[in-house]
């Protein structure tokens, strides 16, 4: 599939790439110090995409540049790079399913096809993908040793300039520029460059062996605990960070005599080439609206105290069990603006509310946004509602945060009060604009929270009669964000003033309370 | 109802089987914008006098002749573990020509209205005993020690008492409270069987 094509393709490539390499009796060298031919390329500076596809070998590499006709039969090819540990050969060890090992020379197209059956087989749906690849700290290590030895033995050669750290390609932009194509053609979907595409596909190396080496070798004393810890599982690649990051830190110090009397210059031949885990994952997806509670008996968040569940379910698990059933993720978390209590009704504008999706298998469109619309909404008990449902991106969260405290919230309270409503208690209260009162932490919370007493406005009030009572009317309120309304209404024991209660001049009690409104300017 | 029930949260009143269902056919039946008709009660579910904020969230228990002859005093525990500490309807304080005319907090080795409870985890609130001293109640002839009734940490004291201590005579069993303790669960399963209900209470009282 990306056979180059005629072998004279390659051959105007590779003369053009004669000029970037050194010497052949510098290759020869190299070649049997166990460096790859894709690694010389790369070491020289060579960027043409056709020289690392085609197949050439250690001998026509030889024969080429020494223009012989006759092609020496006897190097044999190699598979495990001492320097790029096989990464570029392309040839690594993955442990698992399939279990076959790739020890083909030039079987890119193979490692291509493992990592595009792995992407379907989870049935994702992409448009794009991000290439990750983890590369295990020895690499830049073995690239030291080889410049060093370079240096060493043919600094005072003609030809030597010294240009290798200008010039040189690393190990992961190599096998990104060779992987990619391929991985483009498997997966009929664009790669994109940087990491802005929400699909990742992480290719994790590992290299048991010399890592440890690594490790021992330098410095390291207070890292031994995290070398125990990242050789446990060697092909996680998060375990293996903090060993790593310290490696590249005490490679970055170390001066280069000291480098070259602990380390083996040039770097030793391996036996085995790295061990390679393939990952894919999504970057979380956001769906966002407004959900109403129509129930006085399901709570906001999922609610389990003793392995018992208080109320019927939750807005949470109701929602986010829906979308991330249609997303196919492997899970979700629920974050909204504020909440009320279990024996709260939302109703009216209702309240924004964000879904975050972990891996999902697909990006959903706008017909699937309306299933999960209609599924939330049609079920047989009303219990939840959902509005204005869509699919949005991270920035949500933090537009949702913005400005809390300065929030309206609107609602209707059923008020008790012991005494008959009379003209003057309407005027009363319709005429206080916004009014502040001092609330302490209210007594059922109070096990939670701080005790402070917390200042806020009530903005305005409307009262409402209950036709054929004389003591109960519905309270309109609207108050700024974080205000507890139940506490206003009946005072919480002369904790919460000024309130209902005080205000009127005689006990006041809430039955009912409900949200008609949270104000807010997106998710609309 | 919130005697025997043990809630986390306060919750409310809750409507008959029947309005859920009218409430439902509203919704099915008018467009959800008709707000209007979600909010109104149904008549039927309105009682005449419905459960106090007190009654519907806390369990009252109360201590009669505590250390002393007519040193009634209550305990309202919230489902949460917390308990605010009282003077009981019939509390010979509160039987006085005059009522209750001062209160201090400055009694034991400190002032309880001085201490500053920060912190979810209160952690520099005072640990007392259940006979520990609150606050001396003063009255025209007489004062009274209001003691804390049951072991734990002492989170908070009606400073409000000291500027008003007519609460006491007129709302003893709320806006007049005392304290607010948060005992452990050992600590309060040691005395709440010596405990009277409020109906219990009533009737020896011969209250109502």
């Amino acid at each position: 599939m990306t056979s180059p094509g005629p072998a004279i393709e390659w051959q105007t490539a590779l003369g053009n790439a004669k000029l970037c390499l050194p010497p052949s009796h510098v290759i020869r060298d190299l070649l049997s110090t166990g460096v790859c031919v894709r690694c010389i390329f790369r070491l020289s500076g060579i960027h043409d995409r056709d020289c690392y596809i085609s197949p050439i070998n250690e001998s026509e590499l030889i024969s080429f540049l020494e223009e012989q006709n006759e092609i020496e039969c006897n190097s044999t090819t190699i598979t495990n790079c001492c320097v790029c540990l096989g990464v570029l050969c392309p040839s690594c060890v993955v442990p698992e399913k399939s279990g076959a090992d790739l020890r083909e020379r030039s079987s890119v197209n193979e490692l291509a096809l493992l990592i595009s059956d792995m992407v379907k087989g989870e049935q994702y749906q992409i448009d794009e993908f991000s290439l990750e690849v983890s590369l295990p700290p020895v690499i830049t290590a073995n690239e030291r040793a080889l410049r060093l030895y370079l240096k060493q033995k043919y600094e005072k050669e003609q030809w030597f300039k010294d240009t290798f750290l200008r010039v040189h390609i690393s190990v992961k932009d190599t096998l990104k520029l060779v992987l990619n194509a391929s991985l483009e053609n498997y997966l009929a979907v664009q790669n994109v460059e940087t990491l802005s595409s929400s699909f990742r596909i992480r290719l994790t190396y590992s290299h048991s062996e010399t890592s440890q080496k690594l490790q021992s070798m330098l410095p390291n004393g207070h890292d031994s605990k995290k070398r125990e810890k990242g050789s446990r599982e060697n092909g996680s690649s998060k375990n293996c960070n903090e060993p790593d990051a310290s490696a590249y830190r005490v490679l970055e110090l170390i001066e280069d005599q000291n480098f070259c009397s602990q380390f083996q210059v040039p770097p030793g031949k391996v036996d085995k080439p790295c061990q390679l885990v393939v990952a894919c994952c999504r970057t979380p997806t956001y769906i966002g609206g407004r959900y109403l509670k129509y129930s006085r008996n399901v709570s906001q968040s999922r609610w389990i105290i003793d392995d018992e569940r208080m109320g019927e379910t939750s807005v949470e698990e109701i929602i986010g069990e829906n979308v991330r059933q249609i997303c196919q993720g492997d899970g979700y978390k629920f974050h909204s603006a504020g909440r009320e209590d279990i024996d709260v009704r939302m109703l009216g504008s209702g309240r924004p509310f964000l879904v975050e999706v972990s891996n999902s298998r697909i990006v959903p469109s706008s017909t699937e946004i309306e299933q999960i619309s209609d599924k939330i909404n049609h079920t047989d008990k009303q219990l939840v509602g959902v509005k204005n449902l869509k699919l949005v991106g991270a920035e949500a969260w933090d537009l949702m945060r913005e400005g809390e405290a300065e929030k309206q919230k609107q609602y209707a309270a059923l008020v008790w009060i012991s005494r008959p409503l009379n003209v003057d208690d309407v005027c009363n209260l319709t005429s206080l604009k916004d009014m502040e009162i001092s609330q302490k932490t209210p007594i059922r919370v109070l096990h939670r929270r701080s005790p402070l007493e917390r200042s806020k406005v009530i903005h305005w009030m409307k009262i409402e009669k209950v036709e054929g009572t004389t003591q109960y009317f519905l309270l309109h309120l609207c108050t700024q964000a974080g205000t507890y309304i139940k506490e206003f209404v009946h005072g919480d024991l002369g904790r919460t003033h000024p309130s209902i209660g005080s205000i009127l001049g005689c006990r006041a009690e809430i039955l009912q309370l409900d949200v008609t409104d949270v104000k807010m300017d997106y998710f609309d | 109802m919130a005697e025997n029930a043990e809630r986390s949260e306060e919750t409310l009143y809750k409507p008959s089987p029947k309005s859920i269902e009218r409430e439902k056919q509203a919704m099915e039946e008018e467009p959800k914008e008709d707000l209007s008709s979600l909010l109104l009660p149904n008549l039927n579910d309105l009682p005449q006098n419905p459960p106090t904020a007190v009654e519907f969230n806390f369990s009252r228990y109360f201590l009669p002749d505590f250390t002393k002859p007519g040193h009634d005093q209550y305990i309202y525990r919230h489902a949460n573990g917390l308990c605010v500490i009282g003077l009981a309807q019939a509390h010979v304080a509160l039987k006085e020509e005059g009522g209750v005319t001062a209160v201090d907090f400055n009694v034991g080795k400190s002032d309880r209205s001085e201490l500053k409870v920060t912190g979810k985890r209160k952690r520099n609130a005072q640990h007392f005993e259940s006979n520990s001293a609150l606050c001396k109640v003063c009255t025209n002839d007489n004062f009274y020690i209001v003691r804390c009734c049951v072991k734990g940490s002492l989170l908070e004291v009606n400073d409000r008492l000291i500027k008003q201590p007519g609460l006491l005579n007129s709302s003893a069993d709320r806006e007049g409270y005392v304290a607010i303790i948060m005992p452990k669960q050992g600590d309060w399963l040691k005395i709440k069987d010596s405990l009277l209900s409020y109906e219990d209470y009533v009737k020896l009282r011969g209250l109502l």
